[in-house]
């Protein structure tokens, strides 16, 4: 077959916010996303929509109950695992390297 | 497997991730929708919009009940994830579909059918 494939050029400066993704990738990261909900999981792929390819990813799913008789705010939240997952990228919010807890 | 005729759609499509997922036509992948709902079945399409349509599914809705549907489709605004089935090779996969594509554009050969992208003579 004749027809050439375009390769595309990939600079190694960073120019836009989207570059900053691009460091991360093949690292572990923590998303923030839409309704209470945050994954951490290995950066495979992403685009300019943020749609992302995760490998081993943990996702965490918070809740607030409000106690009846007290009316106490108890959060609650739930995991699940994850071998791969494509993440669509209107529900992402923020893209960070995993947070380190104490 | 097959690239859609619009050229519209063939632009968006290399250009994000959603080749991947019309790479993946014929899988049983588990969609996670938006409200929160749950639809496991093959892939029969998914176009460069993300509206995916699956066939022999398990829907499990918000509450967690199960019903059985022979044909599902969810527009793309309302997918949140999809699960990429173990034994893809994402990368393999991805090259296929761009090639795919290239193939299609390129269709026709020098001086032959009509061209994807004109070039101007001046």
């Amino acid at each position: 077959m004749a027809d050439e494939v375009e390769q595309q050029q990939t600079s190694n400066t960073v120019e836009e916010p989207l570059d900053l993704i691009r460091l991360s990738l093949d690292e572990r990261i923590y998303v923030k996303m839409r309704n209470d909900r945050e994954l951490r999981g290995r950066l495979h792929a992403y685009d300019q929509h943020l749609n992302m390819i995760l490998g081993d990813v943990e996702e965490t799913v918070t809740t607030v109950e409000i106690d009846e008789e007290t009316y106490e705010e108890i959060y609650k939240s739930t995991k699940r695992n994850i071998p791969m997952l494509f993440v669509r990228g209107d529900g992402v919010v923020l893209v960070a390297p995993p947070l380190r807890v104490g | 497997m097959e690239v859609t005729h619009s050229i519209r759609e063939r632009t968006i499509t290399e250009n994000s991730l959603v080749v991947l997922l019309q790479g993946i036509h014929g899988h049983v992948t588990t969609v996670d929708l938006r409200d929160e709902s749950v639809a496991k079945g093959r892939i029969v399409n998914v176009d460069a919009f993300m509206n995916i349509r699956l066939a022999e599914v398990l829907y499990t809705d918000r509450q967690g009940r199960a019903t059985h549907l022979a044909d599902f489709f969810v527009t793309g605004r309302n997918v949140r994830y999809v699960h990429i089935p173990d034994e893809v090779n994402i990368i393999k996969t991805i090259e296929s579909q761009l090639q795919k594509i290239h193939r299609v554009r390129n269709f026709g050969g020098e001086g032959q059918g009509r061209k994807e992208f004109l070039k101007y003579k001046k």
